[in-house]
């Protein structure tokens, strides 16, 4: 799967989760300072990209990702 | 003591320094008593005062031993007391050794007075039904089987019958006064016994109680108090305008600045400041700090109130008779509401407010928050919480009682067999629903919560480690004690056999801070409803009991969960499995720990800093939130995880270095 569809599925997955105007979605947005997420829906979204890609990721090393562009660096080191 | 009518002479002298009685043949005194400290008072009916030598200090000025500008009336009065300026009369009290009154409106005791003991408060449910009545000795666990084991007729019965005697063993003829006890600028006091060394000071009323107390651990009711119908045990600090009606205060309780509680009991090391409780039942622990808070109708433990909590509920039809139940070690959030009845699994945090029925006991260490006027649940989040492990550590180093005999029974740990069958139950049926929601669906309805689609694997995940890392964590432990006891192999393996002998050990209850297998609890509900335990010590000491069998009881547990998720029996273990096991429970505890330490260093990120250095530049601001937070490289809580991980990985490493060499 090569990075732009990662990326699109990211987005899509992160409005889903958090509510957001995918328009509002950039690659540098921070999840919690830009797009409000809080440590409940942090896990949540996720749980949720676990889903979208089918893996399973370490939980620690995913949560301390912070942006979306961090999110698809992090998905892509899962997904072949 | 041996005392003496007064002499004639003895009668002019005190009558020359302002005394009168009603009758002086009714005064006598004893060796050692210097009539000239005996001044401007007057004697009722029979007053017998001991030696007067000695003194007190008072205001920080030291006066004389003496009874000066009183009235007694039928008074024991013992030696080195100092009685001074009482309003009205001090009557019918038994006053001990070195007793200090000074300043005093009214102490006065009726006869057969029973100082609190019997009086029954409606707890956990405003309505009634639950009522528990207070004794002196009262524990958090004879209050819980008074309140909560209302299913059995028979028991009840007999429960009541050995409260009834305590009671009726705490009537007196007179009031008392213990030795050492100091009662300084008090309003009145009626009906109300003082034990050894307690400090009463600045009271406005206190009416029909008994302020427990003892050398080791003075009780203190301190100013502006007013309690009425009330037991204040050993330990207890009630101050500054605590207001309490029908109220057990017990060791180690601090309470203050205009507290107000009725029909309400609070068990060992609880706080209560400036809110309220109704009917509540506040096992050990439980802390309200803050203005608006009301607790009410529920039973609680463990539990930490945000200001503005509430679960006032005036929707009612039949009365006030909704309860509800927050299991051990829960939090609710500023403005937090809930509506009762609800049930709430131990260890969670409650956010937001919440208008539904809420049902959530099988998902302990949970968030509960709300969204647009719905309950969400996020299962299991709390165990990877910061301030759970804080807790965990916090309350057995704060247990504030140094009575000798401390009389709340409590089991401190978090994980147990209470909470990690809960947790089983909750894996298991986040795991079923997990199975079954069709992916199109957002969220499930779970006990009146929303619970997103996502969240059940995640949860059931945060479940499953926090159960690995207690069962394998205790055996592995079990195991390295077996070898030291049974160096030879088969041995020790077989020692691992449990002995506790339960028939259902998956089945616990937590009777208000002793955590218990339920087949204890019901054979102590069959041995006192057929006549077995004849008296209120003896439950005591089958309490104490149920105690003292904790840890064999919990690793009846262990190997019984142990052979269900691992398919063998603790007795059949070789060093192979057991080798899996320390891998496994190394991974469980590394993953768990790593998301806590995540936790803990959030509270260094970019969130953390908002409000500090103010108008300062970025260096600035970063000198301001070190100065007052510090860093993540020096701040204690943070560093001890750090050092954790190496403790968990070295701990593996000993446990296979142990197996190996067995």
């Amino acid at each position: 799967m090569d990075k732009s569809e990662i990326k699109s599925r990211v987005e899509k997955v992160t409005a889903l989760v958090l509510k957001v105007d995918p328009k509002d979605i950039s690659p540098t947005a921070n999840f919690a300072f830009d797009l409000g997420a809080d440590s409940m829906q942090s896990i949540e979204l996720i749980a949720a990209y676990e889903e979208e890609f089918n893996i399973s990721m370490d939980e620690q090393k995913a949560r301390e990702v912070q942006t979306v562009e961090g999110a698809v660096e992090f998905i892509a080191g899962y997904v072949k | 003591m041996a005392y003496t009518q007064l002499s004639d002479s003895q009668i002019v002298q005190l009558a020359s320094q302002g005394c009168t009685a009603s009758d002086w043949s009714g005064v006598s005194v004893a060796a050692g008593c210097d009539l000239t400290r005996i001044v401007r008072s007057k004697f009722f009916g029979t007053v017998r005062i001991g030696d007067t030598s000695g003194s007190h200090v008072v205001d920080g000025v030291e006066l004389p031993s003496g009874i000066y500008d009183a009235a007694l009336a039928n008074c024991d009065v013992g030696d080195h007391v100092r009685i001074s300026r009482i309003g009205s009369v001090v009557s019918n009290y038994l006053i001990d050794l070195d007793v200090l009154i000074e300043d005093v409106a009214a102490l006065v005791a009726d006869n057969d007075a029973t100082y609190g003991n019997g009086v029954e408060l409606e707890t956990i449910n405003e309505g009634g039904g639950r009522g528990v009545k207070i004794i002196n000795d009262l524990t958090s666990q004879t209050a819980y089987l008074q309140g909560m084991m209302r299913h059995s007729k028979a028991f009840n019965e007999k429960l009541q019958m050995l409260i009834d005697a305590k009671v009726n063993d705490s009537r007196q003829e007179q009031g008392g006064v213990a030795q050492g006890a100091r009662i300084l600028h008090c309003g009145t006091i009626r009906n109300v016994n003082i034990g050894l060394k307690a400090y009463v000071h600045g009271v406005q009323l206190l009416e029909n109680g008994t302020i427990m107390s003892c050398a080791e651990h003075p009780t203190e009711v301190g100013e502006g108090v007013q309690a009425r119908s009330f037991i204040i045990a050993e330990g207890a600090r009630v101050e500054s305008g605590a207001m309490l009606d029908k109220v057990f205060v017990g060791q180690a309780v601090k309470m203050g600045k205009q507290f107000s509680a009725e029909n309400s009991l609070f068990f060992a090391n609880c706080e209560a400041y400036h809110g309220e409780a109704v009917s509540l039942f506040a096992g050990p622990y439980t802390v309200t700090h803050h203005k608006s808070t009301l607790l009410i109708a529920g039973l609680f433990s463990f539990y930490n109130a945000g200001s503005g909590t509430n679960q006032s509920n005036h929707m009612y039809k039949l009365g006030p008779v909704h309860q509800g139940v927050l299991e051990r070690g829960c939090k609710t959030g500023s403005f937090s509401y809930l509506l009762f009845e609800a049930h709430i699994g131990a260890f969670s945090v409650v956010i937001g407010k919440h208008y539904a029925n809420l049902d959530l006991s099988n998902l302990p260490f949970s968030y509960i928050s709300e969204e647009e006027g719905n309950s969400k649940i996020v299962p299991g989040m709390n165990l990877v919480s910061v301030g759970t492990v804080r807790d965990a550590e916090k309350w057995p180093k704060r247990d504030g009682r140094k009575a000798p005999d401390r009389r709340d029974l409590i089991v401190f740990d978090v994980f147990s067999p209470y909470t990690v069958e809960k947790m089983r139950r909750g894996r298991d049926e986040l795991v079923s629903l997990s199975e079954r929601v069709p992916r199109e669906k957002i969220s499930v309805n779970y006990g009146g919560a929303q619970l997103s689609r996502l969240l059940l694997k995640k949860g059931a995940k945060f479940y499953s480690l926090a159960i690995t890392k207690y069962l394998l964590g205790v055996l592995m432990e079990k195991v390295k004690a077996a070898l030291q006891a049974h160096p030879e192999w088969n041995e020790a393996i077989a020692a691992l056999k449990p002995s506790a002998g339960l028939h259902d050990p998956l089945a616990w209850t937590d009777i208000s801070g002793l955590i218990t297998p339920q087949e204890r609890l019901a054979e102590l509900e069959v041995r006192l409803a057929g006549g077995a335990i004849v008296s209120y010590e003896q439950l005591l000491s089958e309490c104490k009991s149920l105690y003292d069998g904790y840890r064999a009881d919990e690793w009846q547990y262990i190997a019984e969960v142990f052979a269900r998720e691992y398919g063998v029996s603790v007795e059949n273990l070789t060093k192979e499995k057991l080798l899996a096991a320390a891998e496994e429970w190394e991974s469980a505890s590394l993953s768990l720990h790593g998301m806590i330490l995540d936790d803990s260093k959030k509270e260094f990120g970019a969130f953390a800093r908002i409000g500090y250095g103010l108008d300062q530049t970025e260096e600035g601001l970063q000198h301001d939130f070190e100065a007052v937070r510090g860093t993540i490289e020096t701040n204690a809580v943070v560093q001890k995880l750090v050092s954790e991980a190496a403790a968990i990985k070295e701990r593996k490493e000993q446990f296979k270095s142990i197996i190996a060499a067995a």
